[in-house]
């Protein structure tokens, strides 16, 4: 059985003038999931975002929701709701007002919108602020208002902008799980835009990586960290960043060569073209320390912080090799370390292209 | 340092209020005067009695009902027109950024430096072809709504760059059509700056002085202003009737500014979202 998708933008190019903003960008959005748009400042999360709201218009390419094509529809007529980075609550009205502010519009009868608001207020924990004016709320509470205004509408598809930037940490890992619960009490659609690729991972059901405008590759969040398609995702994915490190394929092919003090070969899960150059990404909590006998990055710990739970290993220094360890390494800066890593967790890139060698596990 | 004014700062700043406001008190004094007292010297500061008499009597002999209400309907008109014109102006003037916004910004602020002694002729013949002239207050209307058009402009333009696009983006999304985000959500907050320079420039409008005077022949029809002046003969020896003829047109306008002073500079002053 297949579903027809909620969202669907097809080939979507845009141009801010001179200046090409979105690249062909082709996303289907099933109905009921999560999507997270997610990519470095100024890749066009926003952009896209609001030409899904119908905030900007798109110079080429299609989007369609629930089948429909959507591009010269104003936003009004799109029944979606989005919550803004900056929340956007109209200050001359209450909280009461702020919510009920679209079932109004729609001329829904008091009596039903009352009972949206005490519903809606009910799951937000906001019952006591009905009255105040947004300026006597926290930012918090702001937030939550935000999601309230855009939850009693029960739209077709929700778009969230960053909502959660303006939150300290504490804060923002508890939103992190109230949003995923209500996306999943409503049954909408979401798309939601961040810049933190943990917000990305931990929420969504499809992350999709931005990179100047163009899609850099989408899929499950798993999926891509296990299996990123170019060099720019597999740095982007994870905390801390994968290691980089140049290299050259052994002549068996079997192995590859590191560009590192000692010249170490580590042994590659599959066969590669002999020769070849490549880059080599190792994540940190990959990497461990060798038993002696097997093949290893010979170096030395430049600094160790522990957080007690984990411990952070700084290995050499050009290019810095950052090691993830679960264990209390015994270890002070300056001692001789050993590096190793399983086969099947040697990520291969090409140095020119950035995109993936067929290597790593999967 | 301290963020309290020196004695020598505060002393300084009761000379100046105290020069500044002498005119204003002198005209007061003046106007309670008996016709030699104004003559007498070296000057009374304070009347010697007091005679509230001439203020009917003015009012009576100089058809003042006639010449302020003149002057109320010219200075309403005006402001209505400056404010419903000036703030979709303004609006858009706010909202978009282009090489021709600049242009426009550019050109409204040149009009403000166009004094209205050297418009009103071109204004004047203007107005004669195109037989506007028929209807001199609003002949007078337009020509002032023209000048002070600026200056609410700029006020109220800055209004509106304090109302961030979000929120009418937040509107549209909603349910509003552009029309109704600005007049439901952007209106409403704007609405303090609006009114405040629309306060304004109905004060000027009522003090308004050159365009009256050239362009309004019939004496039914000019308003205090013209009035004044028409009073303030070459011999004129009735001083004390001219400062209360003067005290009846100003008073009223003092005293609303006063009572609405603090909202006027705190409309001016905080932005829309505080
Ligand atoms: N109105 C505009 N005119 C011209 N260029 C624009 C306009 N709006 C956005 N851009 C450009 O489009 C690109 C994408 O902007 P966008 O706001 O979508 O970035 P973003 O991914 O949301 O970044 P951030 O994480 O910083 O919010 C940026 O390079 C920006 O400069
Ligand atoms: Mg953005």
């Amino acid at each position: 059985m297949t579903q027809q998708p909620q969202i669907e933008l097809v080939s979507v190019n845009k141009h801010y003038g001179g200046f090409h903003a979105l690249k062909d960008i082709s996303v289907t959005i099933a109905k009921g999931s999560f999507v997270a748009l997610v990519g470095p400042s100024g890749c066009g999360k926003s952009t896209l975002l609001r030409s899904l709201a119908g905030l900007e218009s798109i110079t080429t390419g299609e989007i369609r929701i629930t089948g429909e094509t959507v591009n010269e529809t104003p936003p009004r007529h799109r029944d979606v709701a989005m919550v803004f980075q900056s929340y956007a609550l109209y200050p001359h009205m209450t909280v009461r007002e702020n919510m009920s502010y679209s079932l109004r519009l729609k001329r829904v009868p008091k009596t039903k919108i009352d009972a949206a608001v005490a519903e809606a207020a009910k799951i937000l924990g906001l019952e006591d602020y009905l009255d105040r004016k947004p300026n006597a709320l926290s930012g918090g509470q702001r937030q939550r208002v935000a999601m309230g205004r855009a939850i009693i509408r029960n739209p077709k598809v929700f778009l969230f902008d960053e909502p959660l930037s303006n939150l300290d940490a504490s804060l923002r890992v508890h939103m992190r799980k109230e949003i995923r619960a209500l996306h999943e009490r409503v049954g909408a659609t979401s798309v939601y835009v961040t810049h933190d690729q943990i917000e990305a991972m931990t929420m969504a059901d499809h992350v999709v990586v931005l990179k100047g405008g163009s899609v850099e590759q989408q899929g499950t969040p798993l999926s891509l960290y296990d299996m990123p398609a170019t060099k720019f995702v597999a740095g982007f994915i994870g905390s801390p960043a994968m290691n980089f490190v140049s290299g050259e394929i052994t002549g068996d092919g079997g192995s590859v060569l590191l560009d590192l003090p000692g010249r170490p070969i580590l042994p590659l899960a599959r066969q590669a073209t002999p020769g070849r150059k490549v880059e080599a990404g190792l994540r940190p909590e990959h990497l461990s320390l060798a038993p002696p006998g097997v093949p290893a990055i010979e170096t030395r710990a430049s600094s160790v912080e522990s957080t007690g739970s984990v411990t952070y290993l700084y290995c050499g220094g050009d290019p810095e090799i950052i090691v993830l360890s679960q264990e209390r390494e015994p270890l002070s800066s300056g001692e001789p370390v050993r590096l190793t890593i399983a086969p099947e967790n040697i990520h291969l890139f090409d140095p020119q292209t950035g995109l993936s060698i067929g290597q790593a596990a999967g | 340092m301290t963020r309290r004014p020196t004695p020598l700062l505060l002393a300084a700043a009761v000379l100046l209020s105290a020069i500044y406001l002498f005119p204003l008190y002198w005209m007061y004094v003046t106007s309670l005067k008996s016709g030699s007292e104004v003559f007498a010297y070296p000057p009374t500061f304070l009347p010697e009695s007091l005679d509230f008499h001439i203020f009917a009597e003015v009012w009576q002999t100089r058809d003042m009902a006639s010449f302020l209400w003149n002057s109320l309907v010219i200075a309403s008109g005006s402001m209505a027109m400056v404010a419903v014109l000036g703030t979709g102006c303004s609006y858009v003037l706010a909202r978009y950024r282009n090489i021709w916004v600049d242009i426009a910004l550019f050109l409204v602020l040149m009009l403000q430096v166009l004094p209205a002694s050297l418009m009103i002729t071109p204004i004047f013949v203007g107005f004669s072809a195109l037989g506007l002239l028929e209807y001199p207050r609003f002949a007078v209307m337009i020509a002032f709504t023209a000048k002070a058009m600026p200056f609410f402009v700029i006020l109220v333009r800055a209004t509106f760059m304090s109302i961030p696009g979000e929120l009418e983006e937040a509107a549209l999304v909603d349910g509003n059509s552009r029309i109704g985000a600005f007049g439901l959500i952007v209106l409403p907050l704007a609405r303090n700056g609006i009114l405040v320079s629309a306060i304004l420039i109905f004060m000027q409008a009522f003090g308004e002085f050159v365009y009256s005077k050239s362009m309004i022949q019939d004496v039914t029809l000019q308003p205090a202003s013209v009035g004044l002046n028409g009073f303030m003969g070459p011999n004129t020896v009735e001083w004390n009737k001219i400062m209360a003829y003067a005290t009846i047109y100003v008073t009223p306008i003092l005293a609303a500014f006063v009572l609405l002073q603090q909202r006027i500079v705190s409309g001016l002053t905080s932005g829309a979202l505080k």
